[in-house]
């Protein structure tokens, strides 16, 4: 009788659904809250500029800190313009606020409630984040001069930030912010008064903290706690930063004259299902760090430490006028919202002046990118699934087949016995250590998923010791948390604690992950964590955590523990000698420490290959260099033509790995017909022919903080036109690369920036720069130019996988500028062990001049423990815009004298354009040594 | 080479040099990696070479000098120089491989003969004889293999080519029969339409004199009305004799929905015996019933195929719209968003349930799938038999009894096809005897005459007796008709060049591997069996790759996914076998099938040819062993 009377009305329905396919398909809207449905947000948003009235008061030097009481100016006023949220007989507590100086122009800005005055819980700071080494910076502060500026009533204390800039806080109303030294702001914190911090305090008869979404309560014990203020950046043509979004590079507003309703950037860690690609909305991983860049004034950075829930707003010029507030040198200011659910403000302003010293300034805090094993910035091979050892024998045959080198093949969920992670599905896999054996033995890796949810199967050891030991995240109630995900009914070990951390970096070593061998690696997925049927297939935020912290305080860095503890893991298991490799999708300030990530579950269309580029470099400038997009994107079929333009374009990706849901047909380069499989092959080859290059760029991420994969504003600060480009990005210094995102392209529009030439690194054409080209598109590969005035090491033979290149001979490309001069660097170490920290690895600079080409050291041999020794040798080197045309060189100090002749720019390819080449040169790249051209 | 240009290498590759102090150097081999072939291009050259490609030139010092001149690789055929050279390894003993240089000094053994690892890295040992005669042997056996199968296919085209001939005869014969049958029914219809109008008429006739008397009593019966309508509108439908109208026409005739029934289910039909009186048994109504249950539960919950997708969406939007996750259990909940990356229908267990019960009906139809006699000889076994039947002139007898014969032999994958388009031949097979249709005409003459002067009241046994008899022709000629649409059908396949593919056409081919059974039909349909509930991996769509490859596609939708779809390739093989299915992709199959249909003679004198050449480059030495 049901069924009859439903289905009509089903088939209506799906009617209905038909016509929304797409609709219904992608992105599940109503499954995630709204700034309107997050009552912290509502209410931060809906707030009026100098609604705050706080007042700092006390303002003295404590402990070489800056620090200040923050109470209201008039407490009886006050209160009447509060909501319920503050009810008025509660007297406000003051604030303690805290300015520290560190080295290189950093302000550290922390507000939380007065201790002394036993508020009912000590809100949460985010441990593990900030670097030991970076505490050790700070510069105690001897004096503050105070002065009254312009029209104020009160006064303003001032202080020494670095060499060029001041902190400054200012008393009434207070706000801080940081200036040229007696100069212009740069950036400021509560200029339009909207800072606002709820306190704990006791629950009131009657009143309901507790919060519905979509059928989940949130019990709220500990009430409304949310903080939010406003952040000014001055001489600001565009900020970025704040990822991860799928969206611009430059951030849009979203709030202001003009724009349309649109959310607030969301920062809260979620495993989002076919993400939409150009949206606001929070997915996998957070950074609360925001970048402004302008043409004046140069670059400046703000980073709120905080791991709740965060909304940030943009707001569009002109989104003040009706407040009355005028700034000074409002010009080219960009205003912006942050609102926090819980936690404490701690938060770091860099100063700059530069693109680069900015990202080194935050990674100063947060730390570097790891130096990663080499083989791993090579080509990986993904798919869920490789099914059983045949699979992987198979397609690890074919890639030999056809002659395109790989380096990692990895095993999705489905590898494991039912998906109870550190096992094998025996019946698909009897033999998993021979079969990474026969991997290894081409010099190939395997990697294999560990995710954070645990199978509740007591028959599961794990399961079994983790919950005996009580190392679960417990629901709101006490209890274990019980959520679901891909093996059913899971728990979720509480990686806040820094014990259960180690607990869980034992089970990789190699008794306890049985069938592991050295050369497995780890990937972690679905640490947002996602749980299936959590509220917004997240934990809930009443799930408590070591110390009763909330999740909704720590919420953000779950998945960054988790990588961490993975991490670690790997690291134990190698006894310190072998670099970890760990790929994982949520993350914090600080996941570069840990390994890569990558932006998810993309889809196969050409905006997501689009979106691409921005997502990562957005990563980049916010520290995280080592990512990439899946490429050919997770969900969804390619058609060839958006699977070859992807492997282009993903070639010059950190993270190079493609990867597709179950779903989809197989894609493997191969699978597409000859020429297909020749422009895939030649896409990867690129990558191989770069990896010294590539392997060099790591490193300096690692020492600088400065990512591989760069905005061209970042080597461009004072071009305009690159400030908001995110479809063509540098890679490093010298090879700036134009994706192309359409079908059937013919020609593209490519910016050169800059006032010296470039060269197309196919053909060897010079263009000039500081001018858009139009550009014919070949379908051989995207258009990439090598910069004038740099040189590139290549390596132009080509093995099975990258680890077999180690002894093969180097390729200089040098291009030279106006001036006919280059210069480059190449740094060369073990590629897997951390003997580079002890001095072991070669790191030569080269420089062309006056025709003449030498290698020395960039860091004078120091007197490290450990060397590193390399039977490499040049055995090319291509010269492209020389004027004169020599015919041979003569070595320096070996006194020999070689050929230059006209050789192929290329060795692979059919007919490659001859270019000067100095043949076989064959010196060392330990030695010092100098090659004169004749 | 000269001493002085071999000391001139070992500076030049100072990457080996050091490591490969006591080993050996560059190749001492000036024309290593080159192909006999080629050689003379290399050697008659004076000292310049010309690159294959022509994009540069080469002095012969700079012929494996480790520096790659020539984008095409032709200048450093023996190291790794040229990313796009090939290295050639004579492999004596075995067979010479050709590969890209970029494998030469890689410490990976590629070469049986280990010239591709000269530099000292790794120490190649010479394993060609050892692996060559473990390749010759493997050779030797499939030439065997071939040999064998050649005969086998050559049986097999010619017992082919007369199975045609048959089935082209039984089609003139039947089409023949039809003729003849059309004309009695027609006659049988006017006479039975007479009969019913004069019936009619007298009914008219009864009821306007009982109409005074029933008004008094009440309502007339709706009911008879109503079926009399019904039966009114079916006798104003023209009469046709076209096929596509016949179960229109026929619908109330249990016989002839049996024959439709049977598209579903030949395997019962196939069993039961001749007699269309001891069909339409329960069991079949109780299986259609089920599986229009299993369809109407389908729709709801997402198994249908063609509306999966939508009906997928249902249970979401179930969900969204009551927008109550609290009225779905939480592990539900878990279940259901999982199952968006995994596109595993929830309702499937329930499902599952069902096709269970389907199943259970449809049990004890299913014939026994495996052999039990002379599992190896099968083959020729079912050769001999058919050659025996050929004699006999009873083709309906012969055919069912060949397909009978079928389920038994030819290995244990063989087995009676349950496909679409196939109808009842056990229908078609009660006009086997040839006084039959005779008989038939006579009692048709009879009935003509006996009732030539009918009148009224009309005798209501004639009238049953003409009934009857135009019902059973009609039926009969039915299944005539079908049995020539099937015959047809089956005569448009493309059987092969050589009709070596006749034999597979109402037979399919089973392979269990792990849970599933696999079931090929070619010419047909393939699935999937797991349990109890059967997934389509495709319809027969064509051969491809010159008959090496079938082709079955548009198979049961996969969630979020194409429809399934299955390749099987064929090779040469003594038995008709199902091995090794897989799924590289998501509903992507691929199955292997030997058979002797694919043992063509022209391979068999390629492989051994083959193998004259391995036995040729034996080396010598090895032949003193």
């Amino acid at each position: 009788m049901a069924t009859q009377m439903r289905t009509p009305y089903l088939l209506l329905l799906i009617l209905l659904l038909v016509l929304h396919l797409s609709l219904v398909f992608s992105w599940k809207k109503d499954e995630f809250r709204n700034c309107n449905q997050t009552p912290f947000c509502k209410r931060a948003r809906s707030r009026k500029p100098g609604t705050c009235s706080l007042i700092a008061n006390d303002v003295s030097i404590t402990d070489g800190d800056l620090t200040a009481k923050l109470i209201p100016k008039n407490p009886q006023s006050q209160s009447q313009d509060e909501d319920q949220d503050h009810p008025d007989q509660d007297p406000i507590k003051p604030l303690i606020l805290t300015l520290s100086v560190y080295q290189d122009g950093i302000l550290r800005f922390k507000i939380d409630e007065d201790q002394t005055l036993n508020p009912p819980k000590k809100r949460f700071e985010v441990p593990d984040v900030v670097l030991p080494e970076f505490v050790d910076k700070k510069l105690w502060l001897q004096r503050v001069s105070t002065e009254t500026i312009d029209g104020d009533s009160g006064i303003s204390s001032i202080f020494y930030l670095s060499d060029g800039y001041e902190a400054v806080i200012r008393h009434d109303p207070f706000e801080v912010y940081v200036r040229e030294k007696g100069g212009d702001r740069i950036v400021s914190v509560n200029s339009h008064g909207l800072f606002d911090f709820e306190q704990l305090r006791e629950k009131k008869e009657g009143e309901d903290w507790e919060e519905k979404f979509r059928g989940n309560t949130d019990t709220r014990p500990y009430g409304p706690q949310s903080i939010s203020f406003d952040v000014s950046f001055y001489g600001a043509d565009f900020v970025y930063g704040i990822p991860e979004h799928a969206t611009s590079l430059a951030l849009k507003p979203t709030r202001g004259p003009g724009v349309e309703d649109s959310e607030p950037y969301r920062l809260f860690n979620l495993d989002v299902f076919e993400y939409l690609h150009d949206s606001p909305f929070g997915i996998y991983g957070s950074i609360p760090f925001m970048i402004s860049h302008g043409k004046a004034r140069g670059t400046t950075g703000f980073f709120w430490l905080n791991a709740a829930e965060m909304q940030i707003d943009v707001l569009g010029s002109g989104w003040d006028a009706d407040s009355g507030i005028s700034l000074p040198s409002s010009q080219n200011r960009i205003d912006t919202l942050w609102m926090t659910e819980a936690g404490v403000v701690d938060a770091f302003f860099f100063a700059g002046p530069g693109p680069k010293d900015v990202v080194r300034q935050y990674t100063s805090v947060t730390g570097t990118p790891a130096m990663p094993q080499e083989f791993a910035t090579a080509y990986h091979q993904c798919r869920w699934n490789y099914r059983d050892e045949e699979d992987v024998e198979n397609v690890d045959s074919k890639f030999d087949e056809h002659d395109i080198p790989y380096d990692v093949l990895w095993l999705d969920i489905d590898h494991t016995d039912g998906r109870r992670y550190f096992t094998w599905d025996r019946a698909l896999f009897p033999n998993p250590e021979e079969m990474q054996k026969k991997l290894a033995a081409k010099g190939r890796h395997m990697v294999t998923i560990v995710d954070p949810h645990i199978k509740r199967d007591e028959a599961f050891p794990l399961h079994k010791e983790a919950t005996k030991k009580g190392y679960y995240v417990k629901d709101a109630t006490g209890k274990d948390f019980d959520g679901w995900c891909w093996p059913g009914a899971s728990s979720y070990p509480d990686m806040l604690n820094p014990e259960i951390r180690s607990w869980w970096a034992e089970k990789f070593s190699f008794e306890n992950y049985v069938g592991s061998t050295p050369s497995l690696y780890i990937w972690n997925d679905m640490n947002e964590p996602s749980v299936f049927n959590g509220p917004e297939l997240t934990m809930p935020r009443d799930a408590l955590h070591l110390g009763g912290v909330e999740h909704r305080e720590l919420h953000n860095a779950y998945g960054y523990y988790f990588h961490m503890a993975t991490t670690d893991g790997l690291v134990k298991r190698g006894n310190g000698k072998d670099r970890p490799f760990v790929l994982s999708r949520a993350f914090f300030p600080g996941s570069q420490r840990y390994g890569a990530v990558w932006t998810g579950d993309n889809t196969a269309d050409w905006d997501h290959l689009r979106v691409s580029v921005p997502m990562v470099l957005t990563l980049g400038l916010t520290g995280i260099s080592f990512s990439g997009a899946d490429v050919g994107g997770f969900f969804g079929n390619p058609e060839p033509e958006l699977l070859v333009r992807w492997y282009q374009l993903g070639a010059y990706y950190p993270f190079f790995r493609g990867h597709a849901h179950q779903d989809t047909k197989r894609r493997e380069p191969w699978l597409f017909g000859e020429r297909n499989t020749e422009l895939m092959r030649e896409a990867i080859h690129i990558r191989y022919m770069l990896l010294p290059y590539f392997y060099t760029l790591f490193r300096e991420a690692n020492t600088s903080g400065v990512p591989v994969m760069r905005p061209l504003w970042m080597e461009f600060p004072s071009d305009e036109v690159t400030f908001s480009n995110d479809e063509a990005f540098m890679v490093g210094n010298s090879l700036l690369v134009q994706g192309i995102y359409t079908e059937r392209a013919k020609h593209a529009s490519v910016y050169l920036p800059g006032e010296q030439s470039w060269y197309d690194i196919r053909t060897g054409t010079a263009y000039k720069g500081g001018k858009i080209h139009k550009l014919e598109i070949s379908e051989e590969s995207v258009p990439a130019f090598q910069r004038a005035g740099t040189i590139i090491p290549r390596k132009d033979r080509f093995r099975r996988s990258s680890t077999q290149m180690v002894n093969d001979p180097y390729t200089l490309v040098i291009a030279v500028n106006s001036s006919q001069a280059a210069d480059g660097e190449l740094y060369v170490d073990d590629g897997k062990s951390f003997e580079f920290e002890q001095g072991a690895y070669v790191h030569r600079r080269f420089v062309f001049s006056d025709g003449k080409l030498t290698s020395s050291n960039v860091v004078p041999n120091s007197p490290g423990k450990t060397r590193f020794s390399s039977v490499c040798v040049v055995e090319r080197i291509i010269l492209l815009g020389l004027s004169t045309r020599p015919k041979s060189a003569l070595i320096e100090p070996a006194n020999q004298k070689v050929e230059i002749e006209l050789g192929p720019l290329w060795l692979r390819g059919g007919r490659a354009p001859a270019v000067l080449t100095i043949r076989k040169p064959n010196v060392r790249i330990t030695d010092d040594w100098t090659i004169k051209v004749l | 080479m000269k001493p002085g240009s071999l000391i001139y290498l070992t500076l030049s590759v100072c990457c080996i040099a050091s490591i490969a102090k006591s080993a050996s150097l560059l190749s001492k081999d000036p024309f290593l990696g080159i192909a006999p072939q080629d050689e003379k291009y290399y050697k008659s050259s004076r000292d310049i070479i010309i690159c294959k490609d022509g994009s540069n030139k080469f002095t012969r010092a700079q012929l494996n000098d480790d520096f790659c001149d020539c984008s095409d690789g032709s200048d450093e055929p023996g190291t790794s120089a040229c990313p796009s050279g090939k290295f050639y390894c004579q492999n004596a003993g075995h067979v010479p491989l050709s590969f890209f240089s970029s494998r030469v000094n890689d410490g990976i053994c590629d070469c049986c003969d280990g010239s591709d690892e000269y530099d000292g890295k790794v120490k190649c040992p010479n394993t060609c004889w050892e692996a060559g005669k473990v390749a010759r042997d493997k050779l030797k056996k499939k030439i065997s293999t071939y040999q064998e199968g050649v005969t086998l296919r050559t049986l097999e085209v010619e017992q082919a080519k007369l199975a045609i001939a048959k089935d082209e005869t039984e089609l003139s014969k039947l089409k023949n029969e039809e003729k003849i049958l059309k004309g009695l029914v027609q006659q049988l219809k006017e006479r039975k339409e007479q009969i019913e109008k004069a019936e009619e008429a007298e009914r008219l006739q009864r009821e306007k004199e009982e109409k005074a008397k029933k008004e008094a009593e009440g309502e007339v019966n709706q009911d008879n009305t109503k079926a009399e309508k019904e039966e009114d509108k079916e006798e104003e439908k023209p009469m046709d004799s076209t096929h596509d109208d016949r179960i229109g026409i026929l619908e109330d005739s249990p016989l002839d929905q049996d024959v439709a029934e049977h598209h579903d289910d030949s395997v019962a039909g196939v069993e039961h015996g001749d007699y269309p009186g001891n069909e339409g048994s329960p069991t079949n109504e109780i299986e259609q019933h089920a599986v229009e249950e299993t369809e109407a539960f389908a729709h709801e919950t997402g198994l249908d195929a063609g509306s999966e997708v939508s009906a997928d969406e249902v249970v979401e939007l179930g969900r969204d719209v009551s927008e109550n996750n609290e009225a779905l259990s939480r592990e539900e909940l878990g279940r259901r968003v999982a199952s968006r990356w995994t596109g595993e229908n929830i309702g499937q267990q329930t499902g599952e349930v069902h096709a269970v019960k389907e199943n259970e009906h449809e049990g004890h139809e299913e014939t026994p799938t495996d052999a039990h006699d002379e599992e190896d000889d099968g083959y020729a076994s079912e050769t001999d038999d058919d050659n025996q039947r050929y004699d006999d002139d009873d083709i309906e007898d012969h055919i069912d009894e060949d397909f009978g014969e079928e389920d038994h032999d030819d290995s244990s994958s063989s087995y009676k096809s349950d496909s679409d388009d196939e109808s009842d031949f056990s229908d078609t097979t009660t006009p086997r005897n040839p006084s039959w249709l005779e008989k038939i005409q006579h009692t048709v003459r009879n009935i003509l005459q006996a009732v030539n002067f009918f009148q009224t009241p009309v005798d209501k046994s004639e009238a049953a007796h003409v009934r009857k008899e135009y019902d059973e022709s009609n039926a009969k000629l039915s299944k005539i008709q079908s049995r020539i649409s099937s015959l047809t059908q089956k005569l448009k396949h493309d059987f092969g060049p050589e009709k070596e593919f006749y034999s597979f056409y109402d037979r399919c081919f089973e392979s269990k591997q792990n849970k599933y059974v696999y079931k090929v039909c070619p010419f047909k349909q393939a699935s999937q069996v797991e349990g109890h509930s059967t997934t389509r991996l495709g319809r027969w769509e064509k051969f491809e790759d010159s008959y090496r490859v079938m082709l079955f596609l548009n198979g049961d939708k996969c969630w979020n996914g194409p429809d399934r779809s299955l390749k099987v390739k064929l090779r040469c093989g003594l038995k008709n076998e199902v091995t090794d299915i897989d799924e590289p992709s998501r509903c992507e199959y691929i199955a292997l099938l030997s058979t002797p249909a694919l043992c063509l003679e022209e391979k068999l004198m390629e492989l051994q040819h083959k193998l004259e050449l391995m036995n040729k480059e034996q080396p010598r030495r090895h032949d003193e062993l």
